[in-house]
């Protein structure tokens, strides 16, 4: 059989399968979906950011046309708790008791026969309050602190005595706001009972886990529920969860015993499905006069609801970045009365690295060194945490093609000393990476009578191109030709499937296809070989593989024979065998798990008088071990880099420092980069599989966005000399 | 705030004020009873059942409700169906050809020009109105010209190059 060594370390960049549908809008999204009879459900959002409910008004709306019920904690049935993930503890089941703990929670539900309907009646749902004083400030003493909440806080060396005898030291603080996450996609739930069996179409990047947290929550088994998915709509993260709001539109449809339907509004979606939490981080950096690192110091603080969790150790990861002999990583969470915070493309990454490469910049400036040379100096080929060689590691060849094809020696360090007219043109770098992170994953693959195949996974395709790279892997590993291949997901009666997050997907769905697929082969050979009537008698099932439609002996392609053939001989219609992957383990495997890597080098243009900011290219050379498809993964990159740009420029979730109220939740208020904002983008992939898994994918979903918010402030920085330790970066701070 | 609820509460409620409104969309005529409040995006989606136009904010922010009335680009959430009466609507299920995708739906797939795909028709719609606007001679004014409809999963310079692709290849096709 084919090894990862004779394949392609670019897969071809092939059109996306799901292309036709999506350009043609036939592409169903969870909010395109109605069923026979279907109620709609809008939500009452609480108006107070603390305190409790003293009384609920509901007669208006009970009464108003159309309304069917109105939910409250008054009447709500209680419904148990969702299951405790990698992500945490799920969010608290909504309407529990009278306690508000944000501004927008959820407070009551309304149902009525139409979206208008519904909609106007939960304008006339009142509350009587008593609230208390919300605690909104970060940094506010009486926030409860959560202590290295993930177990992820570090230290070697001696951190505090090497500071202390650097040669050079740095100590910066960095803050990055809130950042919400915003797809396109309004999330939307359809849930339908029929007994007790509960079908639910669902905004989701985890059909699997929203399976499990719905039979947790109503008591039922695993199986009498099926979370639908074919198209996301964009998550970014926020699919990641199952959400209260999910929970509501089936305990309603429950109630009622009619399929409810409900679609968050655009500031609903500032409240209800997570958001990058903000943080402060403070980096002490010690270093000899010629680059190299003593000794880092790296801690946050990050903002963290009342009652979830969410995974977000910004520091951590400075732990193994560079190679460094003394480090301490620390992370704590303030718990706030704001709407739960979750992963936002790049979490914890997108915060820590800023902080991380805009203090090396500072450094590399007060060195008077290329902060490009200080990184070649602190770079490490193994992991510094454990001795280890990564298993793949291709950072240096990112930094030696981004420097050329960006042109990065013919900057002139001085910073302010670049201009074009008006503009003063600033070059900044930045390093990036993004960590490994898989869990298990399970595919089935079917070839049929017909000679074409059927892989699925209960996984989603959130945009980063699931159902076209699955189906290529597919069709490699089964020598099949692309058209005869389908991959179908989206659908929580597959396979389990992990979360579309973390950069994990297409890793270990890929090595779980890879195995299903494995086995399927296997299958047929071992028919094949043993049958009197096949050229592949006397063969070792061992020694077959398959190209071009064929079931073959190694090498010898004209002893095949077709799976169709082989099948019909057989009279079955089909084969199917399922596959499986799980995460390896860097001790067995002798090498730590790497992750992504990237460089990203940025030109930003500053307007001498006006202090207008643009982004006039960036350059990012990423190492994505084996790129599947250079088109999709490219899209990726790009699609990062964009999410990269709004945060150090636009993206800023600004909450009323008095009531908790956020001030701008609205596409208009809320800033993201549009077309206008993002210039041209030169993306090159380097380096090889990785060696830790048996696709040697790595994951790239991420690694995108790392690295852009530092880069674009170290080049501002470069062009106009004003260091700004604050995102997003805003006009009035270069004025 | 306290006003509006309280007049709310006292049921002052007049009946919807309903009527028929005789909608042409993609060459073929509908005629639906419904609350003349109902915007032409509602009434697209859940009265015709074309679920290609989205709703992405339905404040008139995203552009993902992009539609064309008599051949000019519109928000559809901003728009209430009642003023789309007597006009040619287009929307996304109605630019392809007999035979095949439109030029632009053909360049947005191979310029892998969509992620998640949820934008994509708002794009697409915008994009073949803004050749007909002949706002497509430059990559500059493509993305300045493209700037009301959002991509969240930033497939922006892939939409730039598609554009660019379908106005160079289509030139002044009458199709475009």
């Amino acid at each position: 059989m084919s090894t990862v060594e004779s394949r392609p370390r670019i897969g071809a960049g092939v059109n996306r399968v799901d292309g036709p549908r999506k350009v043609t809008g036939t592409a169903p999204y969870p909010m395109d979906f109605s069923v026979p009879g279907q109620a709609y459900g809008a939500l009452v959002q609480s108006t107070v950011a603390a305190g409790r409910i003293v009384r609920m008004h509901t007669e208006a709306a009970e009464g108003a046309p159309g309304v069917i019920t109105v939910i409250t904690h008054e009447n709500a049935p209680k419904v148990g708790t969702g299951p405790v993930t990698v992500l945490g503890a799920s969010p608290p089941p909504p309407l529990r008791d009278d306690r508000v703990v944000h501004h927008g929670q959820h407070i009551a539900f309304v149902v009525a026969e139409t979206p208008e309907q519904a909609t106007a009646a939960a304008r006339l749902v009142r509350a009587d309050y008593e609230a208390t004083e919300p605690l909104l400030d970060l940094q506010d003493p009486r926030a409860e602190q959560l202590v290295d909440p993930w177990g992820t806080d570090t230290s070697r060396g001696d951190s505090a005595a090497a500071l202390e005898s650097a040669e050079v030291t740095l100590r910066a603080t960095y803050t990055t706001a809130d950042n919400t996450n915003n797809p396109l996609g309004l999330f939307a739930t359809l849930a339908a009972w029929e007994g007790e069996t509960l079908t639910v179409h669902d905004t989701s990047q985890w059909p699997s886990m929203v399976r499990t947290c719905l039979a947790m929550v109503f008591g039922i088994p695993e199986s009498s529920v099926r979370v639908l998915v074919p198209y996301v709509g964009g998550g970014f993260g926020a699919g990641l969860r199952a959400w209260p709001h999910v929970i509501l539109t089936a305990m309603a449809a429950r109630m009622i015993k009619r399929p409810v339907k409900l679609v968050l509004t655009r500031p609903q979606m500032f409240t209800s499905v997570g958001h990058r939490p903000s943080g402060v981080q403070w980096l002490s950096v010690g270093a000899t006069r010629d680059g190299e690192l003593v000794a880092l110091d790296h801690r946050s603080l990050s903002s963290l609801s009342m009652e979830d969790n969410d995974y977000e150790p910004f520091a951590w990861a400075s732990s193994f970045a560079y190679r460094c002999p003394n480090v301490t990583t620390q992370d704590r969470q303030a718990r706030l009365n704001v709407a739960v915070p979750t992963s936002m493309r790049a979490p914890a990454e997108a915060q820590g690295n800023f902080a991380l490469e805009s203090a090396l910049d500072e450094l590399a400036h007060s060195l008077r060194m290329d902060p490009l040379e200080l990184r070649l100096r602190n770079h490490t080929d193994v992991d510094p945490r454990n001795g280890l060689p990564w298993s793949g590691k291709a950072l240096l060849e990112c930094y030696e093609v981004g420097a050329r094809r960006f042109g990065w020696s013919d900057r002139n360090p001085e910073p302010r000393s670049m201009r074009d007219g008006n503009w003063l043109v600033g070059y900044g770098m930045a390093s990036a990476l993004f960590p490994y992170f898989a869990q298990p994953c399970a595919a089935q693959a079917t070839v049929n009578r017909d000679g074409s195949a059927l892989v699925r996974s209960a996984a989603t395709d959130i945009g980063t191109g699931t159902y076209t790279v699955m189906a290529q892997l597919a069709a490699e590993e089964l020598g099949l030709s692309l058209d005869l291949v389908r991959f179908d997901l989206g659908d929580s009666d597959m396979p389990n499937a992990m979360m579309a997050g973390g950069s994990g997907l297409t890793g270990a769905l890929g090595n779980a296809v890879h195995d299903a697929c494995r086995r399927l082969v296997r299958s047929f050979a071992e028919l094949a070989c043993g049958d009197a009537d096949s050229p592949l008698l006397g063969f070792s099932p061992d020694d077959v593989e398959c190209t071009d439609g064929k079931v073959h002996p190694v090498g010898r392609p004209h002893l095949g024979e077709s799976y169709a053939d082989i099948l019909a001989r057989h009279g079955l219609s089909e084969l199917t065998a399922n596959g499986n992957s799980t995460p390896p383990v860097a001790t067995e495997l002798g090498m730590s798990l790497a992750g992504a890597y990237g460089a990203k080098f940025v030109e930003v243009r500053v307007d001498a008088d006006l202090g207008l900011l643009r982004v006039a290219r960036v350059v990012s050379v990423i190492d994505g071990g084996r790129i599947l498809n250079e088109k999709t993964a490219r899209s990726q990159i790009i699609g990062g880099t964009v999410g990269g740009i709004g945060m150090a420029l636009f993206e800023d979730t600004v909450t009323d420092p008095r009531t908790g109220r956020i001030a701008n939740g609205t596409f208009a208020d809320y800033l993201v980069a549009v077309n206008a904002d993002v210039p041209e983008m030169d993306v090159v992939f380097v380096g090889e599989p990785d060696r830790g898994t048996a696709t040697g994918t790595k994951g790239v979903g991420e690694v995108g966005l790392v690295g852009i918010a530092p880069a674009i402030a170290n080049a501002v920085y470069h062009a106009t000399g004003k260091r700004l330790r604050e995102l997003p970066i805003t006009l009035d701070a270069l004025l | 705030m306290t006003d509006v609820a309280s007049r709310r509460d006292a049921g002052e409620r007049p009946a919807p004020p309903e009527r028929v409104v005789t909608l042409t969309v993609n060459g073929r005529s509908y005629a639906l009873r419904m609350d003349t409040r109902v915007t032409l995006l509602d009434a697209l989606r859940d009265r015709l059942g074309l679920v290609g136009t989205k709703k992405g904010c339905d404040q008139g922010a995203c552009g993902a409700c992009t539609v064309h009335l008599d051949g000019r680009r519109v928000l559809a959430c901003l728009t209430l169906a009642a003023q789309a009466e007597g006009r040619a609507i287009t929307t996304i299920e109605g630019i392809s050809g007999t035979d095949g995708p439109h030029p632009v739906q053909q360049a947005f797939m191979e310029h892998d020009g969509f992620q998640c795909g949820f934008c994509t028709p708002g794009q697409i719609m915008s994009a073949v109105a803004l050749m007909a606007e002949g706002r497509a001679g430059s990559d500059e004014e493509i993305r300045e010209f493209m700037s009301g409809n959002l991509c969240r999963c930033g497939a922006y310079p892939n939409i730039v190059a598609a554009i660019r692709e379908a106005a160079t290849r289509g030139g002044h096709d009458a199709r475009l």
